[in-house]
């Protein structure tokens, strides 16, 4: 009986760790293998009670932009699939979609959130610009005591200055590589800005 | 078999050869203590042991996910990855140390919600490490679906609570995020043989009592974020039905036991007298009839037939658990089984009438009259003050309501709350009376 209970426990720790292992070899293939991109953000500072501080990456690019008379008929959270561009300014940008997975060139796995509107001021209405997606990388970790100061470095910036995350994606797959504030890593500014 | 704390039983092992020397107890039946001692009874250990051993495994768990999270950024990304395997180390250690040493309740109850929650904290290291998003069912789905072995594997009562604390978790932060969690009832599966397992080997057991009151618990919470709401008002059905069973069920199993010795009854009657008092209110009654109340990307037209069954389980185990605990001379037992009857038909009626708000109202205050009526007879008849506070604490609640609803004078108000004061206090005094003469002419 006893020996029946440890092999068990044997074979429940094997899949614990392996789900462990399955999630970290997954991410660092990423970060090794994957191309990187840059997007654009302006952090905010929450907390997670199980995994702490970190820094909402408020990404501007957060949706598929199609011209206006093209509205695909979606299910909420389906998954997609995302092309990404890198613009003239040097930033990644999401340049198209499909329902299958691209055979070439970087693309991002996702899933759609709803339509992407602008409100026109002129004509007073709501105007359809693309799909709204879900993004995977959307939380930047740091110390506990350092995600405060990041918040305000980045608010104490001037509303121009870039701030981006850079973001390796490999197979629809993506994972943060760092945080930039005035092309610097924020953790390194951080460290360097005095606490309050 | 019987539990009997190691310390009296080594105690009454030593003493046997010093009443076999004196003459009190023959060989053979000295050897027939032993023998019993050693076979029909099993040692228990001390309860203060339990819950020290349970919250110290507790807080170090919880300490060590505070201190992952305080997010040791100096370590490289490597040192990190590998320390996310620490914390489930060590559950898993601690685990093994239970099985291998027979571990009494404390040690599989400490190790259990330690596992359980390293389980957590290793995930968590990950998630900040790669900095994961923040996809909050997922994470509690991975979680709860490595910890639900643990239930099986340890017998542990500490990750059963775990695991359905994760459950109604999961149910929530999935209910907002995908617009449905019908996945819970697959997941809440496993729990329900578990409690199976518990009440074949011992009904009567603390462990099998914590689980079933747990069980109750996530059931109650998880229903109502569950359903798909896609027939408005049917959760009056499935809840008066799910309240009404359990008390049944715990008439059926327990008998007339009262109180903590009898769990289900008691989470049955208390939810009876909640739901009634809902019921009592008009707005509950409005929805009735509306198409449905989620909308856009929520609404599921798979919902109707998800919501049809889950109400329709629950009026199939209230049948049955009304037809094994029916009792002609039981008031209590009559009204646990009507409730669900009255709750069904002001709900047919609410669906036929668009007018039928005030009579389902009013069918309710009377309801709740006669719950209170019921009790106060109850507790004069038995000579129980439980009962009969429970009565009018239950008609004061109506009483109260009622006059708030209906905007009498300030004098009527305060008349109102100095008779019901008055009655309080007089039949107490009486029942105190009563009671001292029974214990002076028993």
């Amino acid at each position: 009986m006893k020996k029946t209970q440890l092999f068990l426990l044997v074979v429940l720790a094997a899949a614990q760790f392996a789900v462990l292992a399955a999630m970290i070899t997954g991410k660092e293939r990423v970060l090794r293998d994957g191309e990187e991109f840059r997007f654009k953000t302006r952090p905010i500072d929450p907390a997670d009670p199980f995994c702490g501080r970190y820094v909402i990456l408020n990404l501007e690019e957060n949706h598929i932009p199609l011209p206006p008379d093209e509205m695909p008929t979606l299910v909420h959270r389906q998954v997609l699939y995302a092309g990404i561009a890198t613009g003239t300014n040097g930033f990644a940008r999401f340049s198209g979609w499909s329902r299958e997975r691209p055979a070439s060139g970087p693309y991002l796995k996702t899933r759609y959130c709803g339509e992407y509107c602008v409100y026109d001021q002129a004509t007073k209405t709501s105007i359809r610009k693309g799909l709204r997606i879900e993004l995977p990388f959307n939380r930047f970790y740091m110390d506990e005591a350092k995600a405060p100061r990041a918040e305000r470095i980045v608010w104490d910036s001037t509303r121009d200055t870039n701030c981006w995350a850079a973001v390796r994606i490999l197979n629809g797959k993506a994972v943060i590589e760092d945080v930039f504030v005035k092309g610097r890593p924020i953790r390194a500014l951080v460290a360097e800005t005095p606490a309050k | 078999m019987r539990k009997v704390p190691n310390r009296h039983r080594q105690w009454l092992i030593k003493e046997l050869p010093a009443l076999q020397c004196a003459g009190v107890l023959p060989p053979d039946r000295v050897e027939a203590i032993k023998a019993y001692y050693e076979t029909q009874t099993r040692g228990g250990t001390h309860w203060a042991i339990i819950a020290f051993a349970i919250l110290g495994a507790l807080l170090i768990g919880s300490g060590i996910i505070l201190l992952f999270a305080h997010n040791w950024e100096n370590f490289s990304r490597p040192v990190r990855a590998a320390l996310s395997f620490c914390p489930l180390s060590l559950g898993v250690a601690l685990s093994a140390t239970a099985i291998c040493r027979n571990g009494g309740t404390a040690w599989r109850e400490a190790a259990g919600i330690f596992h359980a929650l390293a389980v957590g904290a290793s995930i968590a290291l990950v998630a900040q490490t790669y900095h994961l998003p923040g996809d909050t069912p997922a994470f509690m789905l991975t979680w709860a679906l490595l910890v639900m072995p643990l239930i099986f594997l340890l017998r542990s009562t500490t990750a059963y609570l775990v695991y359905l604390a994760l459950l109604c978790g999961w149910s929530g932060v999935a209910q907002n995020a995908y617009g449905q969690s019908a996945a819970f009832w697959l997941l809440f599966l496993p729990a329900v043989a578990h409690l199976a397992r518990l009440f074949r080997d011992d009904r009567e057991a603390n462990d099998t009592a914590t689980c079933l009151a747990a069980l109750l618990l996530t059931l109650c919470i998880c229903t109502g974020i569950v359903l798909e709401r896609t027939v408005p008002g049917l959760w009056i059905v499935a809840y008066s039905a799910l309240l009404s069973g359990a008390g049944l069920l715990g008439l059926w199993l327990y008998g007339e036991r009262d109180g903590w010795g009898n769990i289900p009854k008691l989470f049955g009657l208390i939810g009876m007298v909640v739901l009634a008092y809902i019921f009592t209110w008009q707005e509950i009654w409005r929805e009735i009839g509306w198409e449905h109340v989620r909308c856009g990307w929520q609404y599921r037209a798979w919902g109707v037939w998800l919501d049809s069954g889950i109400t329709l389980i629950f009026l199939v185990s209230w049948v049955i658990t009304a037809i094994k605990a029916f009792r002609r001379d039981s008031i209590e037992t009559l009204t646990l089984a009507a409730f669900p009857a009255v709750a069904t038909i002001c709900f047919a009626v609410g669906t036929a009438s668009d007018r039928a708000c005030l009579f389902n109202t009013l069918v309710f205050n009377a309801f709740m009259l006669y719950l209170g009526t019921m009790y106060i007879v109850m507790g004069c008849r038995n000579n129980k003050l439980r009962q009969l506070n429970s009565g009018m604490a239950i008609l004061s609640l109506l009483l109260v309501t009622r006059f708030f609803d209906t905007g009498f004078s300030y004098l009527a108000r305060s008349l109102v709350f100095i008779v019901l004061g008055t009655i309080f206090l007089t039949v107490n005094l009486v029942m105190v009376r009563r009671k001292n003469l029974k214990e002076l002419n028993p």
